[in-house]
């Protein structure tokens, strides 16, 4: 592996920057993630409830990673709302992404509210062991 | 000294602050006592004149290992959510999501049916629908 920390940045402030078409789409929750890194490359997942496969929207543009989703509940007619911990039903985050990972072979799985992504490492990013010859 | 840090951009950083400052407190729960960290699943209540909703947004929950109990007018929610454990030797950056037991009550009106409780879960969500007592809807009554 090597010795650099901070191969995927998070960039707290993308999701509210000014002239960004996210801040233009209104407040949104973020999600939260576990990051994981071995030497294949990073898993991510994130808590997105309600969110199903047809509004999830994930995208990397510029060495960026986007997560975007709305959640949809089936709500039932005349429903007064009494108490709302979640108010806002879209989710987003962003990180930059190191130009390490390949980013064609991003394989992403939605199921129950959870997604996974898995990132691998460019074949020549990927750590290798170096022989030594004695003599 | 480069220009560059003093031009307009300045009142966009202080922009962009107040934002960060300001969205720090937009995710918060309306309960003062409930943190983000003790309150998994997050959860919103409403009402129609039939029934009392409930969604809980739990995601990654197996239904098979939660429970969902009504006694005396409380409705408890409680399972475990676990971590899948990643198989090959690594580091990890960041552990936001919840993990471990969780437990939340929520005390129904009156009126509320506790033999007609309706749940499912879709997407990480647990919808709770309970329905109320006939006898207690709205009527309208007649005046001789």
């Amino acid at each position: 592996m090597n010795t650099q920390t901070q191969l995927a940045e998070r960039n707290a402030g993308t999701v509210t920057r000014s002239g960004d078409t996210q801040a233009q789409k209104g407040p949104a929750i973020v999600p939260a993630v576990d990051i994981y890194e071995d030497v294949h490359g990073i898993t991510l997942w994130a808590d997105l409830p309600g969110v199903s496969r047809d509004r999830l929207n994930v995208h990397v543009q510029d060495g960026n990673l986007f997560i975007e989703g709305e959640a949809s509940i089936d709500t039932a007619e005349g429903l007064r709302l009494h108490h709302a911990e979640i108010r806002e039903p879209r989710y987003a985050r962003a990180f930059s992404l190191s130009a390490d990972f390949d980013i064609s072979k991003i394989d992403a799985n939605l199921s129950d509210g959870v997604l996974k992504l898995s990132i691998p490492r460019r074949e020549e990013a990927r750590p290798r062991r170096i022989e030594v010859s004695v003599g | 000294m480069s220009d560059l840090l003093f031009n307009n951009s300045l009142s966009e950083e202080l922009d962009r602050f107040q934002r960060q400052i300001s969205s720090l407190f937009t995710g918060q729960p309306s309960s003062i006592r409930a943190s983000r960290l003790s309150s998994f699943p997050q959860i919103n209540l409403g009402s129609t004149d039939e029934s009392v909703e409930i969604v809980a947004f739990g995601p990654g929950i197996d239904p098979a290992k939660l429970e969902l109990t009504v006694d005396k007018g409380l409705l408890t929610i409680s399972g475990e959510r676990t971590r899948v454990e990643p198989q090959s030797e690594g580091r990890s950056y960041t552990q936001e999501r919840f993990v471990g037991a969780f437990r939340r009550a929520i005390k129904l009106p009156r009126d509320a049916d506790s033999d007609n409780v309706k749940a499912r879960y879709a997407n990480g969500c647990l919808a709770i629908s309970i329905g109320k007592r006939e006898t207690s809807r709205p009527r309208i009554i007649a005046i001789q």
